[in-house]
């Protein structure tokens, strides 16, 4: 595969949310507003692309039997240090993104990428990867985002999108809008898939 | 034998790196962490009682009760307290800061975990604003026959802040 | 001991704040492994015991070696939390593996992959952290009785999990015989109805005793 499309392909043919299904816990919960996905988006691809990069580093001195602690280990420390950092430069955020920081070791998709990729590509490679499924993850989530921060509450990033007289549907910024939205967004997915199956 | 070892020590040698990594992010950062958290105490407190310069904490035998807020001239400007009550999923914590009348000056919602849109609009100042200048003895939420307008959709929460202050007042007045 | 707060903690952590359709921790299985009702079962009874494991054994952790105000070393070293908590997590679930594999290997089998992701549901590690910022004071003393209510609160949470995990399970075996758009045959549609669990269970919120 061409080196850029390592990068392209985790933006939209192998989105790590959409098409695979993977980090659901974190997408759906921060997706109560922009800000919080813009936030939970760059702290992910910044632990995922670390991760990547030093698991390919040191993928040769790993030893088979005990890769998924040792890859355990490494994406812990950058979530760790992700966490001292948020807490001490953006506090706001760091609140509001709450248990789902630390939660960011248990994102499947940065464990997933480490397994499958990192651990038998070079370098650069893995960068790319890295950079294409994190930037991937944080479109999902801004997407649904979006969607519910506007019918929820009629803004977008504190910008006033809806007329103030819209009674906003508050189900949306609760946990049903968030199931609801993905499932919704899902199957308009698969409905331009089979167009495109069937039209090849 | 020579299989446990190598793993193992491939295992211990990331431990103390990425320990020793940690330890000095840490480092750095505990200072800024603990600055923001009394930062972020004194914004409260200066946003309730602005004209204070300094506070003087009034405890009993194991706590602080209120603060005495003072403006430069060390003349008294007024007092805080905080209160909390349970409103509907969550506690509510208020800080309240009390002109030397012993009447409202300003509140402040500083934690709440209530319904977002709903309860979570407690924190927002067209709410708040309404309990300036009024008597923190006397208030109560419009559905109980007071004057304080209660958040659309969210009487339950809007109770928890009204009683909660009117209730640490009437505990704390003849201590004022 | 006060058995309200025990009895609180328990509907809390079962319905109130369901750990899969409140606070989101635990999706992937949710949604993975919810296809028959026996494997969601079996999978249910291997999250509540790795749950309320890794709760006693997170809280042990915290105690006594990094937080400041209780440890033996008296070092703060909360900042290790995240990977002291997640490396235990993935010892117990490795001993969880080895013991299903000799004693029930029907089990094993049917659980299949999904027995080592437990390692990664959110909702195991999520109760750990949980429990510490819901028992421990902000100045790190332990609240009156944390250690069982930490253990109340992980089992409690487990079972939530198993609770929506078999109704989701239910509803998608009768699933199979119903008409479900192309598009929406699948994920789709199963979110769709752990949208509508969820409005139900909002039902449970502001629920006081």
């Amino acid at each position: 595969m061409k080196a850029i499309q390592e990068f392209t392909k985790g933006i939209i043919k192998e989105n790590p949310v959409f098409v695979m299904a993977l980090g659901l816990c974190p997408t759906l919960a921060v997706s109560t507003s922009v800000q919080n996905a813009i936030g939970m988006g760059a702290a992910a691809t910044f632990v995922l692309l670390c991760s990547n990069i030093f698991i390919s580093l040191i993928k040769n001195f790993i030893p088979s039997k005990v890769r998924i602690p040792c890859y355990i280990l490494v994406i812990a420390s950058f979530v760790t240090i992700v966490d001292m950092v948020m807490e001490a430069y953006v506090p706001p955020l760091h609140k509001s993104l709450g248990i789902f920081i630390p939660l960011i070791v248990v994102n499947c998709i940065i464990l997933g990428r480490a397994e499958a990729f990192a651990s038998k590509n070079g370098v650069f490679r893995s960068m790319l990867d890295g950079l294409g499924m994190g930037l991937g993850f944080m479109l999902a989530i801004i997407i649904i985002a979006s969607i519910r921060e506007i019918l929820g509450v009629g803004t977008i990033l504190d910008i006033r999108i809806l007329p103030a007289s819209y009674k906003p549907m508050i189900v949306a910024i609760l946990p049903p809008g968030a199931f609801i939205t993905i499932g919704l967004l899902m199957g308009l997915l698969n409905i331009f898939q089979n167009k495109k199956k069937s039209k090849a | 034998m020579k299989d446990f070892i190598r793993p193992a020590l491939v295992l211990l040698v990331i431990c103390l790196i990425s320990g020793a990594i940690l330890a000095f992010i840490y480092q750095q950062t505990a200072p800024l962490i603990a600055e923001n958290k009394l930062k972020a105490e004194e914004a409260a407190r200066i946003l309730v009682l602005p004209d204070a310069e300094f506070f003087k904490p009034v405890s009993d035998s194991s706590e602080v009760l209120y603060y005495e807020g003072y403006n430069a001239d060390s003349t008294l400007v007024g007092y805080i307290f905080s209160c909390v009550q349970y409103g509907y999923s969550s506690d509510v914590k208020t800080i309240v800061g009390l002109t030397p009348e012993l009447m409202i000056n300003a509140i402040t919602v500083v934690s709440q975990a209530e319904t977002p849109g709903l309860g979570a609009n407690c924190t927002r100042e067209d709410f708040t604003a309404q309990f300036t200048g009024k008597n923190p003895d006397n208030i109560y939420v419009d559905k109980d026959g007071g004057d304080i307008q209660s958040l659309t959709g969210a009487t339950i929460t809007t109770r928890a802040v009204t009683n909660a202050i009117r209730e640490t007042f009437q505990k704390l007045r003849d201590r004022l | 001991m006060d058995f309200s707060t025990l009895f609180l903690i328990i509907i809390g952590s079962i319905f109130i704040n369901n750990f899969v359709i409140h606070r989101f921790l635990g999706l992937c299985p949710y949604i993975g492994v919810s296809k028959n009702m026996d494997s969601a079962f079996g999978m249910g009874m291997a999250v509540i015991f790795v749950m309320t494991m890794a709760s006693t054994i997170t809280w042990l952790i915290y105690t006594f070696f990094l937080n400041k105000a209780t440890s033996i070393f008296g070092l703060d070293l909360t900042f290790l939390r995240t990977i002291a908590f997640i490396l235990s997590i993935a010892v117990l679930v490795q001993f969880v593996e080895m013991v299903i594999k000799k004693a029930a290997p029907e089990l094993y089998k049917a659980l299949g992959i999904y027995l080592p992701l437990i390692t990664t549901n959110c909702a195991v590690l999520g109760v750990s952290i949980l429990n510490i910022n819901s028992f421990f004071k902000i100045d790190g003393t332990p609240v009156s009785a944390s250690f069982i209510k930490s253990i109340i609160q992980g089992a409690s949470a487990g079972v939530g999990f198993t609770l929506v995990l078999v109704l989701m399970a239910g509803i998608r075996e009768r699933l199979e015989y119903s008409k479900v758009p192309k598009s929406m045959k699948g994920m789709p549609i199963s979110f769709i109805i752990a949208g509508c669990m969820a409005l139900a269970f909002l039902g449970f919120s502001g629920m006081k005793f």
